[in-house]
């Protein structure tokens, strides 16, 4: 599979929370590569790239805190206009639907985070298309 | 003043004359409930017969009725007529567990509007009155008890129902109502409404509230009775003795009358199930004399509360009991419903998503009671949309089964207070509680 483990937490609105994963994963140096918040007024779900998934997860349930892996896209793509809307395109002609996406930028690229409702589907078109699939990093 | 009574040789009946009505009906009773597939082997085994009972105190000797026994002879097992002579039934909320259901001959229906029309006019309502009634008319018994007892009484009935306050407050203007019964939370409610419709209550022609279904206080009381430049009174009814019509205030405004030729009234210790001093807290605890679709002998209410002390200046001679002081059990009323921590744990387990502690809290919200509850998630995910739905999905159920929407919050783990290990279940913080 041509994908990467994102890990997603939930976290409630309070004082506090995301200090403690934060603190969780700095003391056994895992690295922090990308991160993107959906929230509401009473929680939100952190969605994290790190340095080792499962180990991540492993330490945020010790800890209490719910965290769970899940398969998403990362699509590196130059920082030109066009790069964006072409990769976006390949997915929605195919009829695949984008859940949500987030960026972040590496080596003077960009990394499109890419969560979609037909994984499958999805991993063909990609590939097909000759756009940069990361599979790891470091 | 007081000296009026809507039936002045039972209302003002001499204690000695009332027990000996009572122990009259209650021999006819329990002949009525040998005919009860529930009752009969149960008298069969403690050897009761109508011969029995010489005086009130043989009550001792009959056997407790539960709520839990009406469930487990769902529906129609504790009739003590043969089902062509039930003309109506009544029953409790609840869609996932077994309600409780009440038989009515035409005999008890008529009882019930003279019972109810007779705590009107202790209240100092008549024929001239315009009675509105609040209540939704359905299964619930506040609604038809109440429009039977108005029609009794003879006073012009507006049977509005329940919600839509402007409404409400149209009827209320249009048609000149002197008298509204309602639950005490939605007096306040329905004042703020008029209110912000520029209406002062205070100006409408309304001198009478009957207010029940709902614990409260005096100072909510007075505060009713405040906005609305009217007197209240507290009214006690439950369906399982009918419906309203049970006890209720009278203008003393202190403690309400028991209507004792229509029950035999104990209260005991919850756990002994002995009967505490005289004065002293205990569980209301009640035995139908007048009723025959459906008579219960000894049913446990679980409500708490005391005789008071003396003669009532009034002139009735029905005991008085004091505002209920809470339950037995962990019953929460809620807007006028009854409703159990059991009932909630039994929708939120059949969702895989959540883990199984849970808190509810209650809280009063602009004069409304708001329910809460926060609910613990099993995992994580990703997926945004399905946390949004899963919360709106547990509320739409909720709401199936207590018939209020519940707030539900989502909460990680370790968010719900534990004590001793046990998880606390309901934290009520309302103002009057």
């Amino acid at each position: 599979m041509n994908t990467i483990k994102q890990l997603s937490i939930f976290l409630e609105n309070r004082l506090g929370t995301l200090q403690k994963v934060l603190e969780a994963l700095q003391q056994q140096n895992i690295e922090i590569q990308a991160v993107s918040v959906a929230d509401t007024s009473d929680y939100g779900i952190l969605r994290l790239i790190t340095s080792d998934q499962f180990k991540a997860e492993q330490l945020l349930k010790h800890n209490g805190i719910l965290a769970n892996i899940n398969e998403v896209f990362a699509i590196k793509i130059d920082s030109n206009t066009g790069a964006f809307s072409k990769a976006v395109n390949c997915l929605t002609e195919k009829g695949i639907e984008i859940k949500y996406l987030y960026t972040f930028s590496l080596q003077n690229k960009l990394v499109l985070i890419v969560r979609v409702d037909k994984l499958e589907a999805a991993e063909a078109v990609l590939t097909a298309s000759g756009l940069e699939l990361v599979k790891g990093w470091e | 003043m007081n000296s009026q009574f809507w039936d002045p040789e039972i209302e003002t009946m001499p204690g000695k004359q009332l027990e000996k009505l009572q122990v009259e009906r209650l021999k006819k009773t329990i002949e009525l409930a040998m005919n009860s597939s529930f009752y009969a082997p149960k008298f069969k085994e403690l050897g009761i017969t109508p011969d029995c009972i010489k005086t009130v105190d043989d009550i001792h000797r009959l056997p407790f009725t539960t709520k839990q026994d009406l469930r487990d002879n769902y529906p129609f097992g504790l009739a003590s007529v043969p089902l062509e002579k039930v003309v109506r039934v009544h029953s409790s909320s609840g869609t996932t567990g077994k309600p409780t259901v009440i038989l009515h001959s035409q005999k008890d229906i008529d009882q019930w509007a003279d019972t109810m029309a007779r705590s009107m006019y202790c209240i100092g309502l008549r024929n001239t009155d315009v009675i509105q009634n609040t209540s939704g008319y359905g299964m619930f018994t506040g609604g038809l008890g109440i429009q039977y007892a108005a029609e009794r009484l003879g006073a012009m009935s507006i049977p509005a129902g329940a919600g839509n306050s402007l409404r409400h407050l149209k009827f209320i203007e249009d048609f000149g109502t002197t008298a509204l019964h309602c639950i005490p939370s939605y007096a306040t409610r329905l004042a703020a409404v008029m209110k912000e419709n520029g209406v002062d209550p205070r100006d409408t022609k309304i001198h009478t509230l009957i207010i029940g279904a709902e614990p409260h206080s005096e100072a909510q009381r007075k505060r009713i009775e405040e906005l609305w430049g009217a007197k209240a009174y507290n009214n006690f009814g439950m369906s399982e003795m009918c419906g309203p019509g049970v006890a209720i205030e009278c203008q003393e405004q202190n403690g309400m009358h028991i209507w004792e030729d229509n029950y035999i009234v104990e209260i005991l210790n919850p756990d002994t199930l002995e009967n505490v001093p005289d004065g002293e807290l205990g569980e209301l605890v009640l035995t139908t004399l007048n009723r025959e679709a459906m008579p219960l002998f000894r049913y446990r209410t679980h409500d708490l509360t005391r005789f008071l002390p003396s003669d009532c200046p009034c002139g009735r001679t029905h005991k008085r009991l004091d505002r209920f002081q809470g339950r037995s059990d962990d019953m929460m009323i809620v807007k006028g419903v009854n409703i159990y921590p059991i009932q909630i744990e039994k929708v939120l387990m059949q969702y895989p998503e959540l883990a199984s502690d849970y808190l509810i809290t209650l809280e009063t919200i602009e004069d409304n009671d708001e329910m809460l509850i926060e609910v613990e998630l099993a995992n994580a995910t990703d997926d945004f949309a399905a946390l949004q739905n899963l919360s709106k999905s547990i509320s739409r159920r909720l709401k199936d089964e207590i018939l209020l929407t519940p707030n539900v919050k989502l909460v990680g783990k370790g968010v719900i207070p534990q004590s001793d290990g046990k998880a606390v279940r309901v934290k009520d913080l309302r103002h009057n509680h």
